[in-house]
This record gives structure tokens, sequence and C-alpha cells, in this order.
């Protein structure tokens, strides 16, 4: 099925990566209407995926509060999926994400507070976001909307992120984005595993909100292809996930040197956790020293020769978020490949504030002294199914201290940390010959500061969120 | 003896009314476990899990309703009669509380052996599943202790200079040594008891099997040569079997075509309650129970089929379930399934409807549960199958008031790797076979 691209919005098929500067804006309404009059000025201006924004793209996601707060009808409301409906700070879903102790929504600077929507602004220099943003205050301040925080970001050089690894290498690909058809053997996922209203993975479509068709009197919405007295809310939307995450630079380095005796083996040792050199080339494939020629690779896998981790430890963090193609659970490389393709994200995330040294190499971070500079990623994804895609990976993949056999060990680097006397998740274990080595009291190299569910509506159900009556 | 590990059903009727009281005391004695954990363990050293719970009665084909009962779910190593003793022992009062409110516990109860008697009595066959067979309870907490030692040991030569140059049979050896030299883990220097007697009880029901459909089929080729009763009786047995399996499989592909029919979706508060419960970070418990989908060919297919997987629980593999048993109640109109598995229940239903392959073994099961997906010939799966099996799960789960976990901390790849580093000490290897080995560590 072909995508309908001038109705979804345009992060879900590309980053921006040409609008260099960007902000991300939480709001809250003050009163219904003026927040629909809101969101009927806007609509037109959400960048859709058909468009390649030279000057300034802008999207839109609403919280389930936000939703409510429009006066969506009951049966509407209803018919998002639990965890959206619950929310990422509520309580059941601490221990399913492992926000508890640093990581529980108290500490967090927000997502624990009334949030309604999140506006992203992407823009091509600074002084175009400054642009941008004056104009949005003033539509905004018009229409009753407060602003409840802003958050910015900034582009790291060389796709790095703050500890000073290449980010953004492995991405699930559309298969319906690709102009040919693309290889047997080549990994791509069906356009229903992101964007609802296609077919998933499962060869169904992927549960999504409905209006009644008595409701959607003003026939923006297409119908709904199961279902046939639902008019489709999810069609061409997403669930995006947001969480923001402090990195402690100083404090991952710090680790690293105290576990070793030079600079070139705390790299290894950081390496090793990450499952990639700094500059991207994965251990798998070239596990003694850093390959250039290999930074972008993402062709590779850990069953055929590296299924115990002596190359790419168990642990590692790219191994826990993908596993690709061997998973301990599993007795074969087809069945682990079938199950950790079902759990993908399309991520588009940003990192934000300073780097600790301007071109991040690890060489250089580790003398660099502490500052009280805020620094981390803002994690963003989108999936049709949150507790299958992201919480899945979060809770079974990140969080969980017993993945593919291992004991005490929480994901080294995006894992909640803590031992408790009773269990314990701060180790980081290495096999090698003749014995496995074992990292422990590792801190938290990094911390929830802030997070939520949305919804991301495509450019119709936009119309009638702003519209419904 | 042996140190198989097995599953005990015990099952009454009571009246609807009285659900609540037997709630409130199953969800006392959970409480009470959190302050006497301790004497738990002592008292009760060959069990692995108690599930205890109440099942509000159920409507069966839409008019029938099947009753409320009260359940206790057991998982035990080696006899069924010592893990009664055992059980009554030590929690005599709280069965008698518990069952006592059922009109089939005995009025003119005395004691122990009225109380063994009833649990005997009232216990029913289940299809049971362990992923990690033949351990004690008592091998689960030895078995990590003597690894956890070794590994600190052999910490040392990590140290050794060039210690990558270290021979697989020295190092072995070295590990070996210091395990035998060890008052406190020399135990392991003996081979694990009743290694061979478990493995030759599980298999012998298989081996029967296939010996006595081997026979009928040599039977079929001599009945030509030999004119004897026992032959012309034996030579019916295999094609009797393949026509009975063959005419249940018509009739079943009959009655899938009966349209289908959605369980009523659990709210997200009954969900929440649900989950509420899986607050432990290893370890969690699910228990599903729904009628049968209508018809009797439904209710006999399912028996065969748990029969024959009874047969073949030795070479099942369910991964990251620690068990799982499957009952029929109620004349078979009741499916009931309980498991204990490592982490949460989402994550844990994943690992089935993720996998085309064990969606189509659960199948064999589930897809005569009510409001659980639709199939064609049994395995193959129909439109949705995905959304509706996770709605099926959801919709017939139940809570389970009480449960106890005899190993906290441990998930079944934990249990697997210490019984694997056990069982290769003092065992003869080649250097390759020694470094995997090694890994177990």
């Amino acid at each position: 099925m072909e995508l309908e691209k001038e109705d979804i919005q345009g992060l879900m098929v590309r980053g921006h990566g040409n609008l260099t500067s960007a902000r991300f804006l939480l709001y809250n309404c003050t009163d219904p209407k003026g927040s629909c009059d809101f969101l009927k000025e806007i609509t037109p201006l959400i960048t859709h995926a058909e468009e390649k924004p030279e000057e300034e793209a802008i999207h839109i996601a609403f919280t389930y509060e936000g939703l409510a707060f429009l006066n969506l009808p009951a049966p509407v409301l209803n018919s998002f999926c639990r965890e959206f409906k619950e929310g990422m700070s509520a309580e059941q879903r601490n221990s399913v994400l492992g926000d508890i102790g640093d990581n529980d929504p108290e500490n967090w600077t927000w997502g624990n507070d009334s949030i309604h929507f999140l506006l992203m602004v992407y823009a091509k220099d600074q002084a175009q976001l400054d642009k941008s943003m004056l104009r949005i205050k003033e539509q905004t301040d018009r229409c009753g909307i407060k602003l409840i925080h802003t958050l910015p970001t900034g582009l790291l050089q060389h796709q790095k992120e703050h500890f000073g690894f290449r980010d953004d290498i492995s991405r699930p690909v559309i298969r319906e984005l690709l102009k040919e058809a693309p290889p047997e053997t080549a990994t791509t996922f069906p356009a229903g595993e992101f964007i609802m209203g296609y077919k998933n993975l499962y060869d169904e479509y992927a549960p999504a909100p409905f209006v009644p068709q008595e409701l959607d009197k003003k026939e923006f919405l297409p119908y709904h292809p199961d279902y046939p007295e639902r008019k489709d809310l999810g069609k061409n939307g997403s669930y995006l996930i947001f969480r923001q995450m402090h990195q402690n630079v100083h404090a991952f380095w710090k680790y690293m040197k105290e576990q070793t005796d030079e600079k070139a083996a705390a790299i290894k040792l950081a390496s090793k956790m990450v499952g990639r050199w700094p500059d991207g080339s994965p251990l798998s494939l070239c596990p003694m020293q850093p390959d250039s020629a290999l930074s972008e690779s993402n062709d590779f896998g850990f069953w055929d020769d590296d299924q115990a981790g002596l190359k790419c430890p168990m642990g590692a963090h790219i191994r826990r978020t993908n596993p690709r193609d061997h998973l301990v659970t599993e007795k074969s490389k087809i069945d682990s490949t079938e199950m950790a393709a079902k759990h993908q994200m399309l991520r588009k995330g940003r990192p934000y504030g300073p780097p600790i040294t301007p071109a991040l190499d690890p060489n250089d971070i580790m003398d660099a002294s502490e500052d009280e500079q805020e620094r981390g990623l803002h994690f963003i994804c989108m999936v049709t199914d949150i507790r299958r895609q992201f919480e899945f990976v979060q809770n079974n993949w990140v969080s969980f201290h017993k993945f593919g056999g291992l004991e005490n060990d929480a994901d080294p680097i995006i894992g909640n940390h803590y031992n408790n006397g009773k269990f314990n998740t701060d180790e980081f274990s290495v096999p090698n010959y003749p014995i496995r080595k074992k990292y422990k009291n590792l801190p938290n190299f990094t911390l929830i500061k802030g997070g939520a569910y949305f919804f991301f509506p495509g450019i119709k159900a936009l119309q009638y969120i702003a519209s419904h009556d | 003896m042996s140190t198989i590990h097995r599953g005990l059903t015990v099952t009454v009727t009571i009246d609807e009314d009285k659900l609540s009281n037997v709630n409130a005391l199953l969800f006392q004695f959970r409480n009470d476990l959190k302050t006497n954990r301790d004497q738990f363990e002592k008292s009760l050293p060959g069990t692995f899990f108690i599930s205890w719970l109440t099942l509000p009665s159920q409507i069966y084909n839409e008019t029938e309703r099947l009753p409320a009962r009260i359940i206790l779910m057991t998982s035990y190593v080696g006899d069924k009669q010592e893990h009664l003793n055992e059980l009554v022992d030590f929690l005599a009062p709280q069965l008698n509380q518990v069952f006592g409110e059922s009109h089939e516990f005995p009025d003119n109860y005395k004691g122990k052996a009225d109380m063994l008697n009833f649990l005997n009595k009232k216990s029913v066959a289940n299809t049971f599943y362990s992923g990690f067979k033949f351990l004690t309870t008592s091998d689960v907490a030895k078995e990590k202790e003597l690894k956890s030692a070794v590994w600190e040991h052999a910490q040392q030569l990590n140290a050794t200079n060039d210690a990558s140059q270290l021979s697989p049979s020295y190092i072995k050896r070295q590990i070996e040594d210091f395990v035998a030299n060890n008052p406190a883990l020399n135990w392991a220097v003996e081979e694990i008891p009743f290694a061979r007697q478990n493995k030759i009880q599980m298999l012998l029901p298989l081996v029967l099997l296939g010996l006595v459909m081997a026979t009928s089929i040599i039977c079929i080729v001599l009945c030509f040569f030999i004119d004897a009763l026992f032959v012309k009786i034996m030579a019916w047995v295999f094609p009797l079997f393949v026509i009975i399996m063959g005419g249940l499989l018509l009739l079943l592909r009959q009655n899938e075509k009966n349209p289908h029919m959605a369980s009523e979706e659990l709210s997200d508060e009954e969900i929440r309650k649900i989950v509420a419960l899986e607050t432990h970070p290893v370890l969690n418990e699910m228990t599903v129970i729904a009628p049968l989908k209508k018809g009797w060919v439904r209710r006999a297919f399912l028996f065969v089929s748990l029969k024959l997987v009874n047969f073949l629980t030795y070479f099942t593999y369910i991964p990251t379930v620690h068990t799982a048993r499957w009952l029929q109640l109620d004349k078979g109109k009741r499916l009931v399934f309980i498991a204990n598995f490592d982490n949460l229940s989402e994550a844990y239903a994943h690992d089935f409807v993720d996998s085309e392959k064990r969606t189509k073994n659960m199948a064999v099961i589930f897809s005569h549960a009510f409001g659980f997906p639709a199939t064609r010939w049994l395995i193959h799966k129909q439109y949705n199958h995905r959304s509706k099996y996770m709605k099926g799960v959801r919709a017939h789960q139940k809570i389970t008031q009480f449960w106890y976990c005899q190993n906290q901390y441990e998930s079944v790849e934990n249990l697997k790797r210490n019984r694997a580093f056990r069982e290769g000490l003092f065992k003869e290897m080649d250097d390759e076979a020694i470094k995997k080995w090694l890994l177990t560590i």
C-alpha cells in the first residue's frame, strides 16, 4: 500500500538533519476553544512527509491529557491504548520502564506535571528559529496557551552523542519508502510498524485510536479497514515517545579510567559497553581496534561467530537494544531475527547541551575537567504499539538484569543501576578467556529528566482534533 | 527416587457467595508470606511454587454456568506423597481455613490423615512443563554459590601474566582442584544424583508409546503371515490411532467454521489490578482460565492434545518459563493455564505471539479456549491472530491471590547455566569444549 505522504507528518520520514537548530516546546491549554483555534491556525504550517523543508519544519503531538482537555468524545479517548492513557510517568509504567530510584518521575524536571501538547520546531539556523519562535509565541499567547517547558537541542559534530560515540547508525528502513524493491536479504520493515493505518509485521493493522462514524460529522477521517463502522483517527499517525536523558559524561569516563590503567584500555572498555568503537565501527566486525571504513556498518549479526559475546558482550548497549540475529532464549538464527524484528523503533532524537570538547574525541574528554553544564539526549521514537515496541525493549532488554542469561547487568549505558542488597543491576560482564570479567558498582551514566507519551497525528486527524464538535 | 519436577493441582467447587471470604484469606496469607518467608523456605524444602486462587463461575457455550472454584497449584521435586505431607505439615491450618469453605471439604475433618486424604482425592491430572528439569530447591542456591566461589577464585587466573596462554585443561584442573579441596564446595565432586534415573523415568512413557505404535505397525505386516489374536488386535492399534486423530481433526475443522466470538475485553482497571501484583524483579506468575469454545470435539481434541504433550515434555522448550501447566476442569469445559516466568507478563506473552512457530504450538492448546483466535486446521492462523491472542490472554487472566516462589533471584537461563557449569566439573572434555564450559562461569 502506498504511503499517503501528504497526510503524514514529515518527521516520520526524515530527521531534518539540514535544519540544524531546533527547539521542543511543551504547552498547556487554558481554554479548549482557544486551543482548537490555535490548532486550526497551525495545521497548515505542519510539515508533511511530501515536503523537503529547507527553512523550517513544525510538528505537533498530543498527550492523552491534552486530548481530554480538548474535549474529544469519550469513545475516542477510550480507543487509545492503555499505556498512552496512563502516561509515561504513571506508577504502573514505572516498574515496566525501570523508572525507579534515581529515575523516579518524582525527580524529573518535566513530564510529572501537566502537559497537553508538544511542538517541535526545526530551523535552518538560529535566526530562523528565533523568527519561528516569535511567530508561535504570538499565536499561542493569543489563544491562551501556556508554554510550560522549552527544551533546546544542539547537533554535535560527526553525528556523535555526548559520551563521544558515533550515534544513529542503525535505523529501520520502511519498505514502502524505497523507490525500488529491496533485495531479499535487506532488512526492511512494513510501514505499519511505525505508521498507523498500514499492515505491520503480523500482517495486521496495528491497534489504533478511532472515532465512531457518527462523530466525524465533517468527514475528516477515512474509514478503518477492519471495522467499517469506525473512522480511523490513527491513520498516518503514530505514538511518539519522548524521554529526556541526561548524560553524565564526566562520571562515564571517570569510571572507565578507574577500571583501567591507560586511556586506550578505558576506550576499549567503554566500547565494550556500547558495542561499537567511538567512530561507530562495530566490535562484532573489528573486535581488536576501530576500523573507520566500518564506521557506518550496520550489516552484521551475532549468531554466526559471536554467540558467546567474546567480541561484543551480550550486555553491550547495541546488543540489548537490537539483538539482531541472536537471542539467548531462541534456538535458531531465524527465530532470533524474527523476534528482534518485532521490537524496532523509528528513532528521531537529538542531543542537547554543549559538547564537553568540540570534537568529542574520548582522549580529550577524559582530560576535560568536570563542569556543571546540562547535556544529554532527547530520545524520540515513533511506534504503532507502545507496549510491544518501546516498552518491551526498555523493560525486557534494557532494564531486565537477567537479559541473555546475565546475572546482575542492566544496560551499561542507559540502564538504571542499583544495588538494594537483595537485587543488583549494576554490573557489566565481559566474556573473556580464561574467565569472564565483571565490572561492578556501575553508577548511572544517564538519568531520565523528563518524558511523556504523545499521539503524533496525521494531518487529517489533526484537522479532526481541531474541529471536532 | 528421582528429582523430577512435577505439578500438583487440587481443586474444589465453592459457592459463589463465599468467594470474597476465601479471597480475603488468601490475600492475608500473601501478606503473611512477606514476614515469614524464611519459615516457608525451611518448611517446604521440596516445593518450588505455590499458586492458590479462587475462580469465579464462568459461562460455557453461552448458557451453561461452570461453578466457582478454589484451585491450589504447586510444583515440587520428587514424590507426590512426600510433597503432600510437607504441605500439610506446614500449611494445615491455612488449607483447613480455605478448603473448609467448600462443601466438598469433609465435615468430620479430624487432622492430618483426613487432609491428606482430601488433597489426594481432589487432585487432578495436569500436563506439566519445567524449564529446569531435575534441579532441587537446594541445588538452586548451592549451584549459584559454587559458581560464584569459582569465579572469585579464578580471578587470580585473569590476573596472571599471559593468562590467555594458559591451556584450557590447565585452567579446568585448577578449578577442579579448588572445588575438591574446599570443604564448602566439595559436594560438587560427586555425580549429580539420579541423573540417569530422572531421564529414564521421564522418557519411559514416550518410549512405551513408541514401542506400542511400532509393534502395531509390525503386526500389520505380520497379519499377512500369522493368524494370531494378539497380532490382529495389535495391528488395529496404530490404524485406530490415526483414524481417531484424523476423524477428530476433520470434526475440528467443521467446528472451526463457527463464527469467531470475542471475549469481553478486560477493563483497564482490571488489568491494572492484575499487573499490580507483578512486582517481583525477576520472576512473576500468570494464571489464565477460560471456558472452551462450544462443541464436544473441542474438549476431546484438547484432552488428547494435552495427553500427547505430556509424553513430549522432556523435549519441550518454552523460553523464559520456569514452570507451566495445562489442565481441563468441569468435564473438560474449562482450560486452566498457569506459568511462572522471568520478568513481566507483557514480555512473557510476547515470547509466544512474536514467533510464528511458537504461535502454532500454542494454538494446539489455546485455540480451543473461548475468545482466543480462530484457526484453520488447528495451527494455521486467521486474521488478527496476534492482537486477538493478546486480548484472549488478558480477558481470561485471573488474579492469583496467593503466590509463593522458592527461588526469587535466578532466571531460567541462570539456573541452566549454573547446572551446565556443575555438570562440566570433573568431566572429560577436549580443549574446545572446555573453552565453552568456561564461558558458563
